[in-house]
């Protein structure tokens, strides 16, 4: 199965000199497409420094990342337009939906489509929103939607440019028990249907099964990697 | 899909509002400019109206706007046999403030040559120009009088004949124009016991002199009321219109200039006299007004856009985030700052149309301030959003996952 994204020896530090705080300490990591993992960790452990360089938002200082088996960033240094990766291979979903609020739920992800290229983004975007089980809220705007709602419509926009990579960074923390599970089922779809990877950064132990990968952090390095498919060198 | 449209259709009541006190400030910068149009165009349409090619003044006077002149009517006739000259005309300028019905006029009478000028060359919108040399007046729209009205000026009734529009002076006082036999009727009208006291002090200056005291008789010249004492001079003119062969102006000029009692100007610079003297205060005060209120919308403005900017902050790191361009973000912020300064021009020229026929003074708004005004407020609000351009490029996208 090919990896969408592979991390080798990731290495970042905040701070300098003796009050610096290491954040990634060698981390490797490898996702393959139709995999959806659990990224676990307790505050602190490195996870969202961890999704920031998968994302290409916030490289690390050391080691590479290989985007479908090419280097686009190496010690730091960009190889490739990052910011055209994001917008045509990647979709994230973030703890609190993120959806922009001045645009309706189609349109937060009609644009994305918009920023993709793609076709016929409002078709597309409804498509989506059905597929997602929202289209008939697809004129409401973010406030007036509820929290799983908005998830699922913050789904379908990391789904709109049919993503090698879906980030999401603790999507269930604001949702309860039910609805979390639901939102970590649609991963799982998406990962499987739709053949995307998938990592997950949560706290919520609750629905763990739905994993095909769980993978936990703690002080910078990945100490357990557990399911059918491991990947994660322990460091 | 234009962000900056959507952003502004979900926050509509908030934007139409910034937009209507933009376009307030933008209405009073307008007008301040009209204003000070009307200003010129009103200190010179009155020495245009008369048509003159040469203005004869007091000498070393810059009369008869700026300052008070006094000429002697000699100079008519004087002038009018200056080889080259087709025409002369005496002219005479006062302001005067009477009751009215109910209010107070305050009129600039103009004393007009009758019967060579009669007032045709007048923008007259009703009536006719002057046709008899005595109680006929031609007033401005502005003074609110009808045709057929009468004004009484030293006890003497004056039928309005004529109405002008928009001949006023560069102080905005309306004008009246009447002849000058008329105008230096009521200069120079006299009450009957001001003509009793001066006839008692001749009479004691005549008994004070061998003439008198040697011929009694005289007393009874100088009571009689048909006499008029000799040391009242005839009434001064303000000035003496000339009018010259179009290809003599200068050589008739410089016959005038040679005489000791007068100066003269070309209309073109009577009318710098105007525009320098009169309104050049006026255009500086107005000037630094129109800068300040400029640049307080400009503020305003750019207070608005920024913190509108800084409200989407999240939503812009989110966009950056999902591959957004810059410049598409950065668009956003520029077409929300156009739609704004569009909209307040929109709303300034509406209320402009409205509002400023009811100013008390004229506002005149120009070709070139039809033109300057909708740029300049395209420029304004271009550089009010600069701050807010700064802010969406230095927003990081990490910021979308701070949560």
């Amino acid at each position: 199965m090919t990896d969408a994204v592979r991390a080798v020896g990731l290495y970042k530090t905040y701070g300098r000199g003796s009050s610096a705080i290491v954040a990634l300490d060698n981390v490797d990591l490898a996702l393959p497409r139709g995999t959806v993992a659990a990224l676990l960790g307790p505050s602190g452990s490195g996870k969202s420094t961890l999704i920031k360089a998968l994302g290409f938002v916030s490289p690390a200082e050391r080691g590479e990342v290989r985007f479908e088996d090419r280097v686009v960033v190496k010690d730091g240094v960009p190889l490739a337009d990052l910011t055209r990766l994001r917008r045509q291979h990647l979709g994230f979903v973030f703890q609190k939906a993120n959806l922009t609020s001045f645009l309706t739920a189609r349109e937060n992800v009609e644009i994305a489509c918009e920023l993709g290229n793609k076709r016929d983004g409002r078709r597309r975007a409804r498509e989506l929103l059905a597929y997602l089980d929202v289209v008939n809220r697809e004129h409401s705007y973010p406030e007036m939607l509820s929290g799983g709602e908005q998830q699922r419509v913050a789904i379908a926009r990391a789904l709109a440019n049919e993503p090698s990579l879906v980030l999401a960074d603790e999507p269930t923390a604001a949702l309860d028990s039910v609805r979390s599970r639901t939102v970590m089922e649609l991963f799982r779809k998406v990962a499987h249907e739709r053949n995307a990877a998938v990592l997950v950064v949560t706290h919520d132990h609750r629905a763990l099964d739905v994993f095909d990968v769980i993978y936990e952090m703690e002080d910078g390095r990945i100490t357990r990697a557990a399911g059918t498919q491991p990947q994660a060198r322990i460091g | 899909m234009n962000l900056a449209a959507r952003d502004v259709r979900r926050h509509l009541p908030r934007f139409v509002g910034t937009a209507a006190g933009l376009g307030l400030l933008l209405t009073v910068v307008i007008a301040m400019q009209g204003i000070y149009a009307g200003m010129v165009d009103d200190a010179t349409i009155l020495s245009r109206a008369m048509r003159a090619d040469l203005w004869i003044v007091q000498r070393d006077t810059r009369g008869p706007f700026a300052e008070s002149s006094r000429l002697d009517p000699s100079v008519e006739a004087r002038a009018a046999v200056v080889p080259g000259v087709r025409g002369a005309r005496p002219y005479t300028y006062q302001l005067l403030q009477r009751e009215h019905r109910t209010g107070v006029l305050r009129i600039a009478l103009v004393g007009i040559g009758w019967p060579d000028d009669t007032g045709r060359g007048l923008p007259l919108v009703h009536g006719r120009p002057l046709a008899q040399p005595h109680g006929e007046i031609i007033v401005d729209a502005s003074l609110g009088l009808d045709l057929g009205e009468t004004l009484t000026f030293a006890g003497e009734p004056y039928r309005i004949v004529g109405i002008t529009r928009n001949a006023l002076t560069s102080g905005g006082d309306s004008v009246a124009f009447i002849t000058v036999a008329d105008a230096q009727l009521v200069a120079y009208d006299q009450p009957p016991e001001a003509t009793v006291l001066e006839r008692a002090r001749t009479v004691e200056r005549l008994r004070l002199t061998d003439l008198g005291r040697g011929q009694p008789a005289l007393e009874d010249l100088v009571t009689d009321p048909r006499w008029r004492p000799p040391a009242l001079a005839s009434p001064p003119l303000a000035a003496v219109l000339v009018t010259v062969d179009p290809h003599r102006l200068r050589d008739v000029q410089d016959i005038l200039e040679r005489w000791g009692d007068v100066t003269v100007y070309t209309q073109n610079e009577e009318e710098e006299l105007l525009l320098g003297g009169v309104v050049e205060r006026a255009r500086m005060q107005i000037g630094l007004f129109t800068v300040i209120l400029t640049v307080t919308a400009a503020v305003i403005v750019m207070m608005v856009i920024y913190n509108l900017t800084l409200e989407k902050t999240h939503d812009l790191a989110v966009l950056k985030l999902m591959g957004a361009p810059r410049s598409r973000l950065a668009g956003l912020v520029l077409q929300q700052a156009w739609m704004l300064g569009a909209l307040g021009y929109l709303i300034a020229y509406v209320l402009g149309e409205l509002a400023y026929p009811s100013f008390p003074r004229r506002v005149v708004i120009t070709d070139t301030i039809r033109a300057i005004a909708p740029a300049a407020t395209l420029v304004m609000v271009t550089l009010a959003s600069l701050l807010g351009l700064r802010h969406v490029m230095r927003i990081d996208p990490a910021r979308a996952l701070e949560g």
